[in-house]
């Protein structure tokens, strides 16, 4: 199936519920083909090559009175189409009335242009030639001493998605991206006590992938977690890795700065907006529009530019700092920021983060680790904020003890408690550097002092 | 049965044809193909968001030479598709074999031929859209009028049916037709600015009967209870607690904390606390677990259909079976797919599956428990001077070389003196699963045991599962907490 027949299929759809159904105010079609490769590594060696496709169609539509219907299938024929067209209004008509429903995005003039989203050595990737990723991966834990074993892999993918609507919209994109992962086992020989250590890297094109970089981070990962203690209870300062900064600070205000969440009361910065949420250290904001990063697009998924939006500004929570599709933002009366989000043709548009970045401080982890006496690293938690109440009480899956600003033992058994909006409070540094997971970007980030409840009697 | 057209594609002709082009090349290939259709109702403070339907087609293939796996997964399903698709998964199979290190055959198997379909009372295609939707109107009046500190309601209604094959090279060609239902309800209250919520849901395998048991009926109203109740709860205080954990708790303990751990594709990763662990003591005297995901369980919890977590035959052509994993304390049994029990060796018993034919089967559990003993729930709570009584999770995790595990209970009561006090909420319970398996001082009689219903990640992939436990006691668990 080629542009013109989608093009063709997508016209044929809109005309059909124009003239099926009077009582629709707008249709948007979302065409989605993909492709991918996998090659995975168990137990340190090749194991599964996997080549994939799929391609999709969904049609929603939506009542003059807001009520929606929703309908997809994966077989892109003309048969199954108006099947689906059907059956969308008829789930329209038994729906409710939604007087917050405004419209549809239309048209724009002109879309953002962002470089190197589509990587054509990405699309045309055989696994033959992506193997020398995977042996990498593989020669590094060979090479090492300690490691027992790994688990990993490389995938590569390109999309290619179509959006229209009743209102004249008609986009399409192409996306690349590639993922390497590696998660490796290290065994102290003479305790026998194991660990694991795990790093990944998410890139648009293929020639910034390091798979070395990523297998010695992930054995630098699982070394550092090796020998563990229990420790007692105390509260002393908490240094934030990248890993954990994005666990405790950015997941948790992306999930809370989602209009939806917020217009229905679930989120903790209820009333909170144009406040004073958190140190001056705290400066957030969502930025779709890098080139060649992995959360850049021309335009969201219901084809509406996508920009780059101030969330926190010096712990300020800016009162235009919400992230909104078309559906929240004529809720309240606003411009959609470009955020709606589908996990494919199979979703409606939810709202999602494009780059979600905290920004960077002006001194070096060396300085800010060097003032600690005595304080906890946390690199992961499994745990995460309860995004209602704030509430933060986690196990230290990977964390170590800080001594006279050196990094010590691994802990076991410990625990971390603070609600959030106290420990945005307590950010008293935030370093340079900082590292990008796929669409987020982190620094490391010192809070001032946490509880942590120990295991030891 | 029924057979959708595009599952008779596979007919006798091209499965003959298949096994001319594996000949020789490959070891063993085993091909799923599966057509989904389904509804999805959701509602937010009485109003629909979204009413959908959808129809999906997957096929995977797998082939299998010597130690290597290739898989091509295809969406369009004709002849010369299908025969493009297999060649592919041959090719990358021998990819794998030519680059793989570790070497093993799958035992051959002795086929399958069967067809198998659940029993539904009310079939969900011949209940009308409108009566679903009122069903779940229904759910969001009660929950938004419990009480006006109900702020937010949300109820989810899914329901789908799905039609799979399964063909392999052993000669097993087998079709299953299996329907689902799931209801979720979500309350969100708030009291002078504190926000809290509360969560549960319906799910089984059968026809729309799921959605009328008293247990669905009086889901929402539970829901919005539970949610308005922990708004008084008071925030835990950190230390080491006696812990005495209700079903729904205990039965994710066992699945996340310590049944992962049993699974034979973690153990010959090294990912695993369990290795070389056979025929050695796991667990205090008392402990039975066992994973027995077949038809027909629904009954002893009285209900008129199958547990969410069960299947006729995995993803490998395999039949449900029980699986002993501890017997008496000590360690009996892992679970296993093809390959796994192929390299160690032992009988495959029934837990290759995946989430949807265009993924990998990986070893899963299915319906996991911990057998009942001899206390009632009022003994154990009169025994325990200083503990905690924990119900319910929100979420758990555990660390898979260590052992070290994490739950967040939704709620909790202190236990003083033998009797059940104030309510707390977000108690965090932590400890090291084998040492927390042999410190377990009480497992409650058959009257507190119960089961529930999850959906279980692991690689991405999300399949149905039960588990199901008594009320147990515990000591010395590490309690986390903001205070």
């Amino acid at each position: 199936m080629d542009n013109s027949d989608i093009h063709s299929l997508a016209k044929y759809c809109l005309n059909l519920i124009e003239h099926k159904n009077s009582e629709t105010k707008c249709t948007d079609i979302y065409f989605e083909k993909s492709k991918y490769i996998n090659i995975e590594i168990e137990e340190n060696s090749i194991k599964n090559n996997e080549i994939g496709e799929d391609n999709g169609v969904s049609i929603r539509v939506i009542h003059k009175n807001g009520s929606l219907g929703f309908a997809y299938a994966n077989k892109l024929d003309k048969i199954t189409i108006e099947r689906m067209c059907k059956i969308a209004i008829k789930m329209m008509k038994v729906g409710t009335p939604d007087s917050d429903f405004k419209d549809l995005p239309g048209l724009c003039n002109s879309y953002p242009v962002v470089k190197d989203l589509f990587d054509k050595n990405l699309k045309n990737l055989e696994i033959e030639d992506s193997l020398n990723y995977v042996n990498d991966l593989i020669k590094t834990c060979e090479d090492d001493d300690m490691a027992i074993s790994q688990s990993g892999n490389f995938a590569s993918g390109y999309s290619k998605t179509y959006i229209f609507n009743s209102n004249g919209l008609n986009v399409s994109r192409k996306d690349t991206s590639c993922i390497i992962s590696s998660n490796i086992i290290v065994k102290n020989k003479i305790s026998n006590e194991t660990s694991s250590g795990y790093e990944r890297q998410i890139e648009r094109s293929l020639d910034k992938i390091n798979a070395i970089k990523v297998a010695n981070l992930a054995l630098e990962d699982a070394k550092r977690n090796l020998n563990r203690k229990k420790i007692k209870s105390m509260k002393v300062p908490l240094l934030l890795t990248p890993k954990s900064t994005i666990a405790l600070i950015l997941r948790p205000i992306a999930a809370a700065v989602n209009a939806e969440t917020f217009q229905y009361k679930r989120s903790f910065l209820v009333g909170k907006r144009d406040q004073k949420i958190g140190s001056d250290y705290l400066s957030i904001e969502d930025n779709g529009i890098i080139d060649g990063a992995t959360g850049s697009q021309e335009f969201d998924d219901e084809g509406v530019p996508c920009k780059n939006k101030k969330i926190i500004e010096k712990g300020n929570f800016l009162k235009t700092g919400l992230l909104h599709n078309s559906y929240t933002a004529g809720k309240e009366g606003v411009e959609s920021t470009g955020n709606a989000a589908r996990s494919s043709y199979i979703s409606i548009p939810s709202i999602g983060i494009t780059n979600f970045i905290m920004k960077p401080g002006d001194i070096s982890f060396e300085e800010i680790i060097r003032d600690i006496k005595e304080g906890i690293v946390l690199n992961y938690t499994g745990d995460s904020v309860n995004l209602t109440t704030g509430d933060f009480s986690g196990l230290i899956l990977h964390g170590n003890l800080i001594k006279n600003g050196e990094i010590k033992d691994p802990l076991n058994e410990t625990m971390i408690g603070i609600n959030i909006m106290d420990l945005f409070k307590k950010i008293d540094a935030v370093s340079k550097e900082y590292k990008v997971y796929g669409a987020f970007q982190a620094p490391y980030v010192r809070i001032k002092s946490v509880n942590i409840i120990g295991g030891a009697d | 049965m029924e057979i959708s057209d595009e599952l008779n594609e596979f007919d006798e002709k091209l499965i003959k044809q298949l096994n001319q082009i594996a000949k020789e090349k490959v070891e063993y290939w085993d091909i799923r193909t599966e057509v989904n259709n389904g509804t999805s109702l959701d509602f937010t403070d009485q109003k629909s968001k979204e009413i959908s339907s959808f129809e999906i087609i997957n096929c995977g293939i797998r082939a299998f030479k010597n130690g290597g796996w290739g898989f091509s997964v295809l969406k369009d399903l004709k002849r010369e598709s299908i025969k493009l698709g297999f060649q592919r998964a041959i090719k990358l199979a021998c990819l794998s074999e030519s680059l793989s290190k570790i070497k093993f055959n799958i035992t051959p198997r002795d086929p399958l031929i069967d067809q198998f379909k659940n029993h539904r009372k009310k079939k969900l295609e011949d209940i009308d859209i409108e009566d679903k939707i009122n069903l779940v109107k229904e759910h969001e009046k009660v929950a938004s009028d419990y009480s006006p500190y109900v702020k937010n309601t949300r109820t989810i209604y899914l329901d789908g049916h799905s039609q799979n094959l399964y063909l392999n090279s052993f000669g097993s060609n087998i079709i299953q037709d299996l329907s689902f239902l799931r209801l979720f309800c979500l309350v969100f209250t708030n009291k002078n600015g504190a926000i809290e919520s509360s969560v549960n849901s319906v799910a089984g395998i059968g026809g729309y009967e799921i959605a009328e048991t008293n247990k669905a009926i009086n889901l929402s109203r539970k829901t919005a209870e539970e949610a308005v109740a922990l708004l008084d709860a008071k925030s835990p205080v950190g230390g080491k607690f006696t812990i005495i954990s209700d079903p729904k708790l205990t039965g994710t303990i066992v699945h996340e904390a310590f049944g992962h751990s049993c699974e034979a594709d973690l153990v010959l990763n090294n990912e695993s606390i369990l290795k070389d662990k056979i025929g050695e003591r796991v667990a205090s005297e008392d402990v039975n677990i066992i994973d027995n995901p077949s038809m027909g369980q629904g009954s002893q919890f009285n209900l008129p259909y199958e547990l969410f977590g069960s299947y006729f035959v995995d993803d490998e052509g395999i039949p449900s079976q029980k699986t002993i994993i501890i017997e008496n304390g000590i360690l009996k049994n892992y679970l296993h797919n093809l390959e796994t029990s192929s390299r160690m060796n032992v009988p495959p018993n029934g837990h290759g599956r995946a989430s949807v034919s265009s993924e990998r089967p990986q070893v899963r559990m299915g319906f996991t428990y911990l057998e009942p003993k001899d206390w009632s729930l009022e003994e154990i709570i009169e025994d325990t001077k200083n503990g905690i009584l924990c119900e319910d999770f929100q979420y758990g995790y555990t660390h898979p070389t260590s052992g070290n595990f994490q739950f967040k209970c939704r709620f909790s009561y202190r236990i003083e003196d033998g009797e059940k006090k104030e309510m707390m909420r977000d108690v965090a319970l932590s400890g090291m699963i084998l040492e927390a398996l042999n410190k377990i001082s009480a497992i409650g009689n058959k009257k507190t045991y119960n089961y529930s219903v999850g959906m279980c990640g692991k690689g991405g992939q999300n399949v149905r599962v039960c588990d199901g436990a008594p009320y147990i006691r515990i000591e010395d668990i590490t309690v986390g907490g903001l205070n």
